[in-house]
Protein backbone atom coordinates (compact mmCIF):
# COMPACT_ATOMS: atom_id res chain seq x y z
CA UNK A 1 0.00 0.00 0.00
CA UNK A 2 2.77 2.13 0.04
CA UNK A 3 3.04 2.87 -3.53
CA UNK A 4 -0.33 4.79 -2.53
CA UNK A 5 1.52 7.06 -0.52
CA UNK A 6 1.43 10.07 -2.69
CA UNK A 7 3.23 12.80 -1.22
CA UNK A 8 6.21 10.30 -1.16
CA UNK A 9 6.07 11.06 -4.90
CA UNK A 10 6.10 14.75 -3.98
CA UNK A 11 9.69 15.25 -4.41
CA UNK A 12 10.65 19.52 -4.34
CA UNK A 13 11.77 21.36 -2.20
CA UNK A 14 13.63 19.22 -0.30
CA UNK A 15 15.46 21.54 2.22
CA UNK A 16 17.67 20.23 4.48
CA UNK A 17 18.49 22.88 7.38
CA UNK A 18 22.11 23.85 8.29
CA UNK A 19 24.16 26.57 9.28
CA UNK A 20 26.27 26.91 6.71
CA UNK A 21 27.85 29.60 4.17
CA UNK A 22 26.10 28.20 1.10
CA UNK A 23 22.89 28.27 3.14
CA UNK A 24 23.18 31.73 4.55
CA UNK A 25 23.68 33.12 1.08
CA UNK A 26 21.75 35.87 -0.84
CA UNK A 27 19.14 33.78 -3.16
CA UNK A 28 19.42 35.81 -5.49
CA UNK A 29 23.05 36.06 -5.46
CA UNK A 30 22.98 32.48 -5.52
CA UNK A 31 21.19 31.63 -7.79
CA UNK A 32 23.34 34.15 -10.10
CA UNK A 33 26.26 32.18 -8.86
CA UNK A 34 25.26 29.01 -9.64
CA UNK A 35 24.03 30.06 -13.35
CA UNK A 36 28.04 31.01 -13.67
CA UNK A 37 29.07 27.70 -12.77
CA UNK A 38 26.33 25.88 -15.05
CA UNK A 39 27.54 28.34 -18.03
CA UNK A 40 31.16 27.30 -17.49
CA UNK A 41 30.21 23.33 -16.91
CA UNK A 42 28.21 23.67 -20.39
CA UNK A 43 31.29 24.83 -22.29
CA UNK A 44 33.87 22.66 -20.61
CA UNK A 45 35.09 19.90 -23.00
CA UNK A 46 39.00 19.42 -21.51
CA UNK A 47 39.84 16.31 -18.78
CA UNK A 48 41.14 19.25 -16.94
CA UNK A 49 38.89 22.00 -16.78
CA UNK A 50 36.19 19.18 -16.02
CA UNK A 51 38.49 18.07 -12.96
CA UNK A 52 38.38 21.52 -11.59
CA UNK A 53 34.68 21.34 -11.66
CA UNK A 54 34.20 18.68 -10.12
CA UNK A 55 36.36 19.74 -7.00
CA UNK A 56 34.67 22.97 -7.57
CA UNK A 57 31.18 20.94 -6.95
CA UNK A 58 32.42 18.85 -4.12
CA UNK A 59 34.61 21.34 -2.14
CA UNK A 60 30.76 23.46 -2.72
CA UNK A 61 28.85 20.34 -0.77
CA UNK A 62 31.52 19.95 1.73
CA UNK A 63 30.96 24.19 1.83
CA UNK A 64 27.28 23.32 3.02
CA UNK A 65 27.68 20.78 5.53
CA UNK A 66 25.35 18.67 3.13
CA UNK A 67 25.61 15.02 3.67
CA UNK A 68 27.86 13.90 0.43
CA UNK A 69 26.94 10.21 1.03
CA UNK A 70 22.84 11.16 0.90
CA UNK A 71 23.81 13.49 -2.02
CA UNK A 72 25.58 11.30 -4.70
CA UNK A 73 22.88 8.30 -3.76
CA UNK A 74 20.30 10.18 -5.91
CA UNK A 75 22.66 9.93 -8.98
CA UNK A 76 22.38 5.72 -8.53
CA UNK A 77 18.74 5.76 -10.75
CA UNK A 78 21.28 7.76 -13.00
CA UNK A 79 23.93 4.89 -13.63
CA UNK A 80 22.23 2.34 -16.29
CA UNK A 81 21.05 5.19 -18.97
CA UNK A 82 24.45 6.65 -19.02
CA UNK A 83 26.27 3.05 -18.91
CA UNK A 84 24.12 2.76 -21.94
CA UNK A 85 24.62 6.32 -23.28
CA UNK A 86 28.59 5.40 -23.09
CA UNK A 87 28.19 1.86 -25.20
CA UNK A 88 25.71 3.60 -28.14
CA UNK A 89 28.83 6.44 -28.54
CA UNK A 90 31.73 3.85 -28.65
CA UNK A 91 29.40 1.26 -31.03
CA UNK A 92 28.06 4.75 -33.41
CA UNK A 93 30.64 7.70 -32.86
CA UNK A 94 29.44 11.21 -33.36
CA UNK A 95 30.25 14.12 -33.86
CA UNK A 96 32.69 15.09 -31.18
CA UNK A 97 34.57 17.68 -29.84
CA UNK A 98 37.72 18.11 -32.07
CA UNK A 99 38.09 18.04 -35.55
CA UNK A 100 38.08 14.16 -36.47
CA UNK A 101 42.07 14.14 -37.89
CA UNK A 102 43.43 14.58 -34.10
CA UNK A 103 41.46 11.52 -32.77
CA UNK A 104 43.82 8.16 -32.28
CA UNK A 105 42.69 4.73 -31.98
CA UNK A 106 43.16 3.43 -28.37
CA UNK A 107 41.64 -0.30 -28.80
CA UNK A 108 40.14 -2.00 -31.75
CA UNK A 109 38.10 -4.94 -32.07
CA UNK A 110 36.67 -6.01 -35.09
CA UNK A 111 34.17 -3.02 -35.98
CA UNK A 112 34.10 -1.58 -33.06
CA UNK A 113 37.01 1.07 -32.12
CA UNK A 114 37.18 3.59 -29.25
CA UNK A 115 39.40 6.71 -30.47
CA UNK A 116 40.32 9.31 -28.08
CA UNK A 117 37.89 11.32 -28.82
CA UNK A 118 34.90 9.27 -28.02
CA UNK A 119 36.50 8.34 -24.41
CA UNK A 120 36.77 12.48 -23.85
CA UNK A 121 33.11 12.60 -25.29
CA UNK A 122 31.86 9.43 -22.73
CA UNK A 123 33.97 11.10 -19.72
CA UNK A 124 32.95 14.54 -20.48
CA UNK A 125 29.78 14.03 -20.49
CA UNK A 126 29.85 11.84 -17.44
CA UNK A 127 31.50 14.15 -15.18
CA UNK A 128 29.07 16.73 -16.83
CA UNK A 129 26.07 14.86 -15.43
CA UNK A 130 27.36 14.59 -11.93
CA UNK A 131 28.54 18.29 -12.04
CA UNK A 132 25.50 19.24 -12.91
CA UNK A 133 23.46 16.66 -10.51
CA UNK A 134 25.29 17.88 -7.36
CA UNK A 135 24.65 21.45 -7.98
CA UNK A 136 21.41 21.29 -8.63
CA UNK A 137 20.74 19.32 -5.78
CA UNK A 138 22.94 21.41 -3.73
CA UNK A 139 20.72 24.66 -4.68
CA UNK A 140 17.45 22.44 -3.57
CA UNK A 141 19.04 21.52 -0.27
CA UNK A 142 20.14 24.71 0.86
CA UNK A 143 17.29 27.14 -0.58
CA UNK A 144 13.82 26.81 0.34
CA UNK A 145 11.20 27.43 -2.26
CA UNK A 146 10.41 30.39 -1.08
CA UNK A 147 13.76 31.96 -1.34
CA UNK A 148 14.29 30.58 -4.27
CA UNK A 149 10.89 32.30 -5.95
CA UNK A 150 11.61 35.59 -4.35
CA UNK A 151 15.07 35.07 -5.38
CA UNK A 152 14.05 34.81 -8.70
CA UNK A 153 11.68 37.53 -8.56
CA UNK A 154 14.37 39.73 -7.37
CA UNK A 155 16.40 39.23 -10.49
CA UNK A 156 13.62 39.98 -12.61
CA UNK A 157 12.62 42.58 -10.90
CA UNK A 158 14.77 45.32 -13.28
CA UNK A 159 12.67 43.48 -15.91
CA UNK A 160 9.63 44.77 -13.98
CA UNK A 161 10.05 48.03 -15.35
CA UNK A 162 9.84 47.69 -18.93
CA UNK A 163 6.22 46.16 -18.50
CA UNK A 164 7.61 42.00 -17.31
CA UNK A 165 5.23 40.66 -14.76
CA UNK A 166 8.13 39.27 -12.54
CA UNK A 167 6.13 39.94 -9.63
CA UNK A 168 2.71 38.17 -10.80
CA UNK A 169 4.56 35.35 -12.47
CA UNK A 170 6.70 34.27 -8.96
CA UNK A 171 3.14 34.32 -7.17
CA UNK A 172 2.14 31.76 -10.19
CA UNK A 173 4.83 29.42 -8.80
CA UNK A 174 4.82 29.94 -5.08
CA UNK A 175 0.66 29.09 -5.11
CA UNK A 176 1.23 26.18 -7.75
CA UNK A 177 4.47 24.60 -5.16
CA UNK A 178 1.81 25.28 -2.42
CA UNK A 179 -0.97 23.59 -4.32
CA UNK A 180 0.71 20.31 -5.21
CA UNK A 181 1.43 18.19 -1.91
CA UNK A 182 -2.72 19.62 -1.48
CA UNK A 183 -3.92 18.05 -4.71
CA UNK A 184 -1.34 14.84 -3.85
CA UNK A 185 -3.52 13.55 -1.22
CA UNK A 186 -6.89 14.59 -3.17
CA UNK A 187 -5.28 12.62 -5.63
CA UNK A 188 -4.41 9.71 -3.37
CA UNK A 189 -8.38 10.19 -1.91
CA UNK A 190 -9.63 9.66 -5.76
CA UNK A 191 -7.12 6.83 -6.26
CA UNK A 192 -8.54 4.71 -2.74
CA UNK A 193 -12.00 5.52 -3.91
CA UNK A 194 -11.61 4.10 -7.16
CA UNK A 195 -9.54 0.77 -6.03
CA UNK A 196 -12.45 0.18 -2.91
CA UNK A 197 -15.09 0.06 -6.29
CA UNK A 198 -12.86 -2.82 -7.27
CA UNK A 199 -10.42 -0.78 -10.15
CA UNK A 200 -6.76 -1.68 -10.38
CA UNK A 201 -3.95 0.65 -11.19
CA UNK A 202 -1.46 -2.26 -10.60
CA UNK A 203 1.23 -2.42 -13.88
CA UNK A 204 -1.24 -4.00 -16.76
CA UNK A 205 0.95 -4.24 -19.38
CA UNK A 206 1.63 -2.16 -22.46
CA UNK A 207 -1.12 -3.44 -24.44
CA UNK A 208 -4.16 -2.69 -22.29
CA UNK A 209 -3.69 0.48 -23.20
CA UNK A 210 -6.90 1.18 -23.63
CA UNK A 211 -7.87 0.14 -20.39
CA UNK A 212 -5.19 2.26 -18.78
CA UNK A 213 -6.91 5.26 -20.73
CA UNK A 214 -10.25 4.37 -19.55
CA UNK A 215 -9.15 3.81 -15.57
CA UNK A 216 -7.65 7.45 -15.65
CA UNK A 217 -10.99 9.45 -16.56
CA UNK A 218 -12.41 9.18 -13.27
CA UNK A 219 -9.35 9.92 -11.55
CA UNK A 220 -8.26 13.12 -14.00
CA UNK A 221 -11.68 14.70 -14.31
CA UNK A 222 -12.70 15.34 -10.77
CA UNK A 223 -9.06 16.42 -9.98
CA UNK A 224 -9.70 19.11 -12.44
CA UNK A 225 -13.07 20.25 -11.47
CA UNK A 226 -11.74 19.99 -7.37
CA UNK A 227 -8.44 22.38 -8.39
CA UNK A 228 -11.12 24.77 -10.43
CA UNK A 229 -13.18 25.02 -7.32
CA UNK A 230 -10.76 25.31 -5.35
CA UNK A 231 -9.31 27.99 -7.28
CA UNK A 232 -12.99 29.66 -7.38
CA UNK A 233 -12.58 29.89 -3.39
CA UNK A 234 -8.78 31.46 -3.72
CA UNK A 235 -9.90 34.04 -5.89
CA UNK A 236 -12.81 35.31 -3.85
CA UNK A 237 -10.13 35.12 -0.75
CA UNK A 238 -7.69 36.78 -2.70
CA UNK A 239 -10.12 39.89 -3.82
CA UNK A 240 -11.58 39.83 -0.47
CA UNK A 241 -7.99 40.75 1.28
CA UNK A 242 -7.88 43.27 -1.33
CA UNK A 243 -4.83 41.80 -3.34
CA UNK A 244 -4.32 44.36 -6.43
CA UNK A 245 -1.20 42.90 -8.23
CA UNK A 246 2.70 43.41 -7.42
CA UNK A 247 2.46 47.08 -7.72
CA UNK A 248 3.31 49.11 -4.20
CA UNK A 249 3.27 45.70 -2.53
CA UNK A 250 6.21 45.31 0.72
CA UNK A 251 7.48 42.42 2.09
CA UNK A 252 7.31 40.45 5.42
CA UNK A 253 11.00 39.59 4.74
CA UNK A 254 13.29 41.86 2.92
CA UNK A 255 16.49 40.42 0.70
CA UNK A 256 19.47 42.75 1.86
CA UNK A 257 22.62 41.66 0.35
CA UNK A 258 25.46 42.00 2.41
CA UNK A 259 29.50 42.40 1.17
CA UNK A 260 30.15 37.99 1.39
CA UNK A 261 27.44 37.44 -1.14
CA UNK A 262 29.07 40.46 -3.40
CA UNK A 263 32.56 38.65 -2.26
CA UNK A 264 30.76 35.11 -3.12
CA UNK A 265 29.91 35.94 -6.15
CA UNK A 266 33.00 37.62 -7.46
CA UNK A 267 35.17 34.69 -6.18
CA UNK A 268 32.28 32.48 -8.68
CA UNK A 269 32.88 34.41 -11.22
CA UNK A 270 36.20 34.76 -11.02
CA UNK A 271 37.04 30.75 -10.62
CA UNK A 272 34.42 30.60 -13.32
CA UNK A 273 36.49 32.32 -15.68
CA UNK A 274 39.58 30.53 -14.73
CA UNK A 275 37.96 26.91 -15.51
CA UNK A 276 36.97 28.68 -18.90
CA UNK A 277 40.56 29.74 -19.66
CA UNK A 278 42.05 26.77 -18.64
CA UNK A 279 39.78 24.98 -21.10
CA UNK A 280 40.15 27.27 -23.97
CA UNK A 281 43.71 26.96 -23.87
CA UNK A 282 43.97 23.45 -24.10
CA UNK A 283 45.98 23.78 -20.86
CA UNK A 284 45.64 20.13 -20.02
CA UNK A 285 47.56 19.23 -23.44
CA UNK A 286 50.28 21.72 -22.58
CA UNK A 287 50.67 19.73 -19.43
CA UNK A 288 50.90 16.82 -20.73
CA UNK A 289 53.53 18.20 -23.40
CA UNK A 290 55.53 19.65 -20.45
CA UNK A 291 55.33 16.25 -18.28
CA UNK A 292 56.35 14.42 -21.33
CA UNK A 293 59.60 16.45 -21.93
CA UNK A 294 60.32 16.38 -18.60
CA UNK A 295 60.48 13.43 -18.17
CA UNK A 296 62.65 12.94 -21.26
CA UNK A 297 64.80 15.32 -20.34
CA UNK A 298 65.10 13.19 -16.64
CA UNK A 299 66.06 10.10 -18.78
CA UNK A 300 68.93 11.58 -20.53
CA UNK A 301 70.63 12.40 -17.07
CA UNK B 1 -18.11 31.44 -15.52
CA UNK B 2 -17.32 34.60 -18.01
CA UNK B 3 -14.62 36.63 -16.13
CA UNK B 4 -15.63 39.89 -14.33
CA UNK B 5 -15.46 43.16 -15.48
CA UNK B 6 -12.74 44.56 -12.91
CA UNK B 7 -9.45 44.55 -13.74
CA UNK B 8 -7.96 43.00 -10.68
CA UNK B 9 -10.17 40.18 -10.76
CA UNK B 10 -9.17 39.55 -14.06
CA UNK B 11 -5.86 39.43 -12.50
CA UNK B 12 -6.40 37.16 -9.88
CA UNK B 13 -8.25 34.97 -11.80
CA UNK B 14 -5.52 34.18 -14.53
CA UNK B 15 -3.03 34.01 -11.76
CA UNK B 16 -4.50 31.32 -9.94
CA UNK B 17 -5.75 29.33 -12.08
CA UNK B 18 -2.22 28.98 -13.86
CA UNK B 19 -0.90 28.40 -10.73
CA UNK B 20 -3.41 25.64 -10.50
CA UNK B 21 -3.44 24.36 -13.88
CA UNK B 22 0.87 24.19 -13.38
CA UNK B 23 0.29 22.64 -10.07
CA UNK B 24 -2.24 19.86 -11.55
CA UNK B 25 0.88 19.45 -14.69
CA UNK B 26 3.60 18.87 -11.93
CA UNK B 27 1.74 16.47 -9.72
CA UNK B 28 0.65 14.83 -13.06
CA UNK B 29 4.55 14.66 -13.85
CA UNK B 30 5.66 13.38 -10.24
CA UNK B 31 2.78 10.56 -9.75
CA UNK B 32 3.03 6.88 -10.83
CA UNK B 33 -0.49 7.00 -11.78
CA UNK B 34 -2.12 9.50 -14.31
CA UNK B 35 0.88 11.33 -16.10
CA UNK B 36 1.44 9.08 -18.52
CA UNK B 37 -0.04 5.70 -20.01
CA UNK B 38 2.16 2.92 -21.12
CA UNK B 39 1.92 1.97 -25.23
CA UNK B 40 2.55 -0.93 -26.71
CA UNK B 41 5.34 1.48 -28.59
CA UNK B 42 7.62 1.10 -25.46
CA UNK B 43 6.90 4.81 -25.16
CA UNK B 44 4.72 6.46 -22.76
CA UNK B 45 1.72 9.08 -24.08
CA UNK B 46 1.35 11.58 -21.92
CA UNK B 47 -1.43 13.85 -20.41
CA UNK B 48 0.72 16.66 -19.12
CA UNK B 49 -0.58 18.93 -21.84
CA UNK B 50 -4.04 18.84 -20.71
CA UNK B 51 -3.79 21.64 -18.35
CA UNK B 52 -2.72 24.10 -20.78
CA UNK B 53 -5.38 23.15 -22.89
CA UNK B 54 -7.94 23.33 -20.42
CA UNK B 55 -6.46 26.50 -18.94
CA UNK B 56 -6.47 28.47 -22.23
CA UNK B 57 -10.21 27.01 -23.63
CA UNK B 58 -11.37 28.44 -19.95
CA UNK B 59 -9.36 31.56 -19.34
CA UNK B 60 -7.60 32.46 -22.52
CA UNK B 61 -4.90 31.92 -24.53
CA UNK B 62 -2.27 34.01 -22.22
CA UNK B 63 -3.46 31.50 -19.13
CA UNK B 64 -2.94 28.68 -21.66
CA UNK B 65 0.58 29.64 -23.06
CA UNK B 66 1.85 30.79 -19.41
CA UNK B 67 0.89 27.02 -18.55
CA UNK B 68 2.56 25.57 -21.35
CA UNK B 69 5.80 27.80 -20.35
CA UNK B 70 6.05 26.38 -16.85
CA UNK B 71 4.63 22.69 -18.53
CA UNK B 72 8.27 23.13 -20.81
CA UNK B 73 10.20 24.65 -17.66
CA UNK B 74 9.30 21.65 -15.86
CA UNK B 75 9.63 18.81 -18.28
CA UNK B 76 13.16 20.68 -19.03
CA UNK B 77 14.38 20.12 -15.12
CA UNK B 78 12.84 16.77 -15.00
CA UNK B 79 13.99 15.55 -18.52
CA UNK B 80 16.04 12.19 -18.62
CA UNK B 81 16.62 11.77 -22.23
CA UNK B 82 18.75 14.59 -23.95
CA UNK B 83 15.66 15.34 -26.83
CA UNK B 84 13.94 17.01 -23.35
CA UNK B 85 17.45 18.09 -22.07
CA UNK B 86 17.29 20.71 -25.11
CA UNK B 87 15.81 23.79 -23.93
CA UNK B 88 14.40 24.37 -27.16
CA UNK B 89 12.59 21.30 -27.90
CA UNK B 90 11.45 21.20 -24.10
CA UNK B 91 9.82 24.60 -23.68
CA UNK B 92 8.55 25.99 -27.35
CA UNK B 93 6.59 23.69 -28.68
CA UNK B 94 4.76 23.79 -25.34
CA UNK B 95 4.11 27.54 -25.40
CA UNK B 96 1.48 27.16 -28.34
CA UNK B 97 -0.48 24.20 -26.79
CA UNK B 98 -2.79 26.46 -24.73
CA UNK B 99 -2.86 29.36 -27.38
CA UNK B 100 -3.44 27.13 -30.46
CA UNK B 101 -6.22 25.43 -28.54
CA UNK B 102 -7.65 28.53 -27.45
CA UNK B 103 -8.37 30.15 -31.22
CA UNK B 104 -9.52 26.51 -32.26
CA UNK B 105 -12.32 26.89 -29.55
CA UNK B 106 -12.83 30.49 -30.03
CA UNK B 107 -13.44 30.23 -33.69
CA UNK B 108 -16.23 27.62 -33.21
CA UNK B 109 -17.73 28.54 -30.33
CA UNK B 110 -20.46 30.30 -31.87
CA UNK B 111 -21.65 27.29 -33.50
CA UNK B 112 -21.35 24.81 -30.82
CA UNK B 113 -19.96 24.85 -27.40
CA UNK B 114 -18.93 21.41 -26.77
CA UNK B 115 -17.60 20.85 -30.84
CA UNK B 116 -15.45 23.94 -30.49
CA UNK B 117 -14.20 22.49 -26.92
CA UNK B 118 -12.78 18.92 -28.26
CA UNK B 119 -11.49 20.50 -31.61
CA UNK B 120 -9.61 22.96 -29.15
CA UNK B 121 -8.32 19.87 -27.10
CA UNK B 122 -7.44 17.85 -30.19
CA UNK B 123 -5.72 21.17 -31.98
CA UNK B 124 -3.58 21.78 -28.80
CA UNK B 125 -2.76 18.15 -28.53
CA UNK B 126 -1.60 18.02 -32.46
CA UNK B 127 0.28 20.96 -31.99
CA UNK B 128 2.22 19.75 -29.23
CA UNK B 129 2.82 16.24 -30.89
CA UNK B 130 4.14 18.29 -34.06
CA UNK B 131 6.19 21.05 -32.60
CA UNK B 132 8.16 18.51 -30.26
CA UNK B 133 9.09 16.08 -33.40
CA UNK B 134 9.55 18.51 -35.84
CA UNK B 135 12.21 20.80 -33.09
CA UNK B 136 13.83 17.06 -32.46
CA UNK B 137 13.87 16.28 -36.27
CA UNK B 138 15.33 19.92 -36.77
CA UNK B 139 17.73 19.42 -34.39
CA UNK B 140 18.81 15.79 -35.09
CA UNK B 141 17.87 13.98 -32.51
CA UNK B 142 15.84 11.76 -34.84
CA UNK B 143 15.44 10.91 -38.35
CA UNK B 144 11.61 12.31 -40.06
CA UNK B 145 10.56 8.92 -40.39
CA UNK B 146 10.70 7.57 -37.04
CA UNK B 147 9.19 11.17 -35.84
CA UNK B 148 6.19 10.23 -38.13
CA UNK B 149 5.65 6.88 -36.81
CA UNK B 150 6.07 8.49 -32.81
CA UNK B 151 3.34 11.10 -34.31
CA UNK B 152 0.96 8.75 -35.63
CA UNK B 153 1.28 5.70 -33.19
CA UNK B 154 1.11 8.60 -30.14
CA UNK B 155 -0.25 12.08 -31.52
CA UNK B 156 -4.05 9.89 -32.58
CA UNK B 157 -4.53 8.30 -28.72
CA UNK B 158 -3.19 11.39 -27.04
CA UNK B 159 -5.77 13.40 -28.73
CA UNK B 160 -8.21 11.08 -27.85
CA UNK B 161 -7.52 11.12 -24.43
CA UNK B 162 -6.90 14.92 -24.46
CA UNK B 163 -10.97 15.22 -26.36
CA UNK B 164 -12.24 13.26 -23.62
CA UNK B 165 -11.20 14.69 -20.58
CA UNK B 166 -10.70 18.33 -21.90
CA UNK B 167 -14.66 17.97 -23.05
CA UNK B 168 -15.58 16.45 -19.68
CA UNK B 169 -14.19 18.85 -17.40
CA UNK B 170 -15.25 22.02 -19.62
CA UNK B 171 -18.81 20.77 -19.79
CA UNK B 172 -18.72 19.88 -16.45
CA UNK B 173 -17.50 23.16 -14.87
CA UNK B 174 -19.26 25.37 -17.36
CA UNK B 175 -22.61 23.38 -16.93
CA UNK B 176 -23.06 23.10 -20.82
CA UNK B 177 -25.91 20.30 -21.11
CA UNK B 178 -25.26 17.42 -22.78
CA UNK B 179 -28.04 15.28 -23.64
CA UNK B 180 -27.61 12.47 -21.17
CA UNK B 181 -28.89 14.09 -17.80
CA UNK B 182 -27.75 13.00 -14.53
CA UNK B 183 -24.37 12.29 -13.99
CA UNK B 184 -22.08 13.06 -17.22
CA UNK B 185 -18.88 11.37 -15.34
Amino acid sequence: MSRLEFLRYVTIGQYLARESIIHRLDPRFKLLAFGLIIVAITFSTTYLANVILVLMVVLLLILSKLPLGHTLRGLRPALPALAFLALFQVLFPPQTFGSANDCSVLLRWRFVELTSCTLQLILVSTARLVELFVLTSLLTFSTTTTELVHGTEGLLAPLQRVGFPAHELSLVVTIALRFVPTLALQMERLVKAQIARGADFGTSGRLGFIRAIRRLLPLLIPLFLISLRRSEALIVAMDARGYTGGRGRTRLRRLQARPADYLALVVVAAFCAATLYVDHASLDQSLVAWLRTLLRSLRGY
Amino acid sequence: METSQQTTTVLVRRIVVTAMMVAITVLLGLLPVGGFIPFPTGVNATTLHIPAIIGGILEGWLVGGLVGLFFGLFSLIRAATPIFKDPLVAIIPRLFIGVTAYFAYAGLKRFNQLVAVGVGAAVGTATNTILVLGLAVLRGYMSIEVASGVALAHGIPEIIVAVVITVSVVAAWRQISTRRQGSSV
